[in-house]
């Protein structure tokens, strides 16, 4: 009776043009067009390289530090370029500063180093920040020299030292480096919010399988009413076939992120099913409850769903990140309470934090989401009878 | 005959209404009870209060000589139903339809096969097995919606209106099959508010009003209750009103109606009125266009016993 049914509850989901599009499509084309909107936004974030010259004199040449470095971020064959750099002289720097081909250009002197700009600007901030914090390090370096000649040793190797601290200096690049490789896109926040959404339009579905056993939501109920089969059963059944054609709907989803929009979630695949299949028992949950609590018909019921899916998602940061940072800062209770929040930020922990408390805290709060609403729904769903129908 | 159902005292109100009101009868194995009455008159009602659908306020209903609840399972395996409303899933076509709600009754697959197959013949959908509900007609879908219900081959059947709606052709092949299943043994309850699938199909009648029995009994039984005997009608055009008043005052004549150019004429004895009536307008001068005479219907009894229509 079980295999029955449960086959009969996925031949019907599947074949379910509307279900299909909900749970299947909707996260499909909405990827789709996050990808296509987010990517140029991140594509515009992205730093471009920065046209500056520099002065070639005496006084740079014997800056090993300065040349070192710069030659480093001016670098072609580099990813991390960050400067296209000419080295000329004065008169020719100030004449392409003036004619606008360079947002700046750097005079090393043998008191200081001057970054000579025209205007203010993003570029020409970044070239000052770099520039000093390459000087910065330099009056560290020579600090130290300093030092070392103080506690009488006077046999400096000083071309050790210069490229101990450019070692120093590449070595402090490549930790930002993993740094920044852990700083999450604005993109993958809008991608957790789609798989917890996603996950909660399980909901569409369970409320399908609960439809279809109630006598006073459907005709079709009213028949299994009448036949000699327990309703538990029958709802057993049907809501598993839910949950497996949830599922997958949602590993779809996953194929089509990863390998077509190549979206990468990290690389924990293990606790990232655990969480989406948490994630989609709570939407399925939600369907139960609504399917079962609420007095009006399916549409509406349809439309509770997916209206308290889209707000959920909103407030975890779907339609913008700044909501999320909002609720979380102002009333954290909010996503607490709200699965989206947990899914996505289940999603985040893991991928950003190395320990997992944050992120099983987020799976056992679904869980437990879950488990209230089906225990509510199983109270609601043991009326036998109804007072009208 | 031993009774298959009994219904005591049902009692079922909705808010101050009552939609069922002290009902009691029974019904007895192998025949078809016809439940007869106009929409809201409580026919649905009281099925689904004797399917344990809905709750209800008082009363007792056995079925098969247990008490019939939401578990009992021994008596729902025994019980085929037809709803007035389609009750069919969209996505799956006309076979699987049959074979997911035999399935709910039969687990042998084999023995199933056969069933559907024969619930198929019943309804005369063989051409039609792999076609969705939404490929077929209106007549089709709710044969679909028979087959759907009888399937298990049930002893006792409920068909609640199952005619509704659908075409000449249908309709025939509908009540055939309920003969089919009737002349196999099952014992039927039949819902409609059409006298004429009553007078075809039922041994016996229970004319329902306002959730009460105002008669009960087999065709000719319920026809005695009126007080006329023969109906004659007369399509004249234009009929002043001082011959259908000379018409009232003749002996025999119990009651006239003049409406879009029909008039009708009820006489209290006799089935050979006819005559003298048509003496009459010859008499008169009266030009007609049709006359023809008719004995009284279920309909009727209906009239005189509620002054409406099964209809209205």
């Amino acid at each position: 009776m079980f295999l029955h049914n449960f086959k009969y509850s996925f031949l019907t989901l599947f074949r379910n043009k509307m279900l299909i599009f909900w749970t299947f499509a909707f996260p499909i084309i909405l990827a789709t067009f996050f990808m296509m909107a987010f990517s140029n936004i991140e594509k515009k974030e992205q730093l471009d390289i920065i046209d500056i010259a520099i002065v070639e004199n005496e006084e740079f040449t014997n800056n090993k530090i300065l040349n070192e470095a710069f030659k480093v971020l001016g670098d072609k064959n580099s990813k991390e370029q960050l400067f296209n750099i000419k080295y000329t002289k004065l008169e020719d720097a100030k004449k392409l500063l003036t004619d606008g081909e360079i947002s700046g250009y750097l005079l090393v002197k043998k008191e200081s180093t001057e970054v000579i700009v025209s205007t203010s600007g993003v570029n020409q901030t970044i070239l000052k920040q770099v520039t000093d914090e390459i000087i910065q390090n330099q009056k560290i370096m020579e600090k130290i020299v300093e030092n070392e000649t103080v506690n009488g040793i006077y046999n400096i190797d000083y071309n050790k030292i210069y490229e101990n601290a450019i070692k120093t200096i590449n070595e402090a690049e490549v930790r930002l480096e993993n740094v920044s490789n852990k700083n999450l896109s604005y993109t993958m926040i809008e991608f957790y919010s789609l798989i917890a959404m996603a996950c909660l339009y399980g909901g569409i579905l369970g409320l399908s399988s609960i439809n279809e056993v109630q006598a006073n939501m459907s005709n079709n109920g009213k028949r299994v009413q009448v036949s000699p089969v327990s309703k538990s059963k029958i709802i057993l059944g049907s809501t598993l076939a839910s949950y497996i054609a949830q599922l997958i709907g949602l590993a779809i989803l996953f194929i089509y992120t990863v390998f077509v929009l190549k979206i990468d979630y990290g690389s924990n695949l293990l606790l990232i099913i655990l969480l989406s299949l948490v994630g989609s028992l709570a939407g399925l949950s939600i369907g139960i409850l609504v399917g079962s609590g609420f007095k009006t018909n399916e549409n509406a019921k349809t439309g509770i769903i997916l209206s308290y899916t889209m707000f959920c998602c909103f407030l975890s940061g779907m339609m913008g990140i700044t909501m999320k940072y909002i609720i979380d800062k102002n009333i954290p209770i909010i996503n607490k309470l709200n699965p989206a929040s947990m899914i996505v930020d289940g999603f985040y922990s893991l991928y950003y934090y190395d320990t997992l408390d944050r992120y099983f805290f987020n799976v056992i709060s679904l869980v437990i989401f879950a488990c209230i609403l089906i225990l509510i729904s199983i109270y609601s769903l043991r009326r036998q009878k109804y007072d009208s129908i | 005959m031993k009774n298959i159902i009994e219904v005591k005292n049902l009692t079922k109100k909705y808010k101050n209404t009552k939609a069922i009101d002290d009902l009691s009868f029974n019904v007895k194995e192998g025949e078809i009870l016809g439940l007869l009455g106009p929409n809201g008159s409580g026919k649905s009602t009281t099925i689904n209060c004797i399917l344990s659908l809905l709750n209800f306020d008082s009363g007792i209903i056995e079925i098969f000589g247990k008490k019939m609840n939401t578990n009992a399972y021994d008596i729902k395996e025994k019980i085929g139903v037809v709803f007035q409303e389609v009750a069919v899933f969209n996505e799956l076509t006309v076979y699987e339809n049959i074979d997911y709600f035999c399935g709910l009754y039969i687990k042998d697959k084999i023995k199933r096969k056969e069933y559907i197959e024969d619930a198929i013949k019943l309804v005369g959908l063989e051409d039609f097995k792999k076609y969705y509900p939404k490929q077929l007609s209106g007549g089709l879908l709710r044969r679909l919606n028979i087959a759907c219900g009888i399937a298990h081959k049930p002893k006792l059947i409920f068909l609640d209106e199952p005619t509704v709606a659908v075409d000449p052709q249908s309709r025939n092949n509908i009540l055939d099959g309920i003969k089919k299943l009737a002349s196999e043994g099952a014992t039927i309850v039949y819902t409609t508010h059409y006298m004429e699938e009553v007078e075809i199909l039922c041994n016996r009648v229970i004319i329902l009003d306002r959730g009460k029995i105002i008669a009960s009994g087999t065709n000719e039984e319920l026809k005695l209750l009126t007080k006329i005997e023969e109906k004659v009608i007369v399509e004249i055009n234009d009929l002043d009103e001082k011959y259908i008043n000379d018409i009232k005052k003749q002996n025999n004549v119990d009651s006239v109606s003049y409406n879009d150019n029909n008039l009708v004429i009820y006489f209290k004895k006799g089935k050979n009125n006819i005559v003298s009536l048509i003496e009459y307008l010859k008499k008169e001068n009266i030009i007609y266009n049709k006359i023809y005479s008719m004995v009284p219907t279920l309909n009727d009894v209906f009239l005189e016993l509620t002054g409406k229509e099964l209809r209205d």
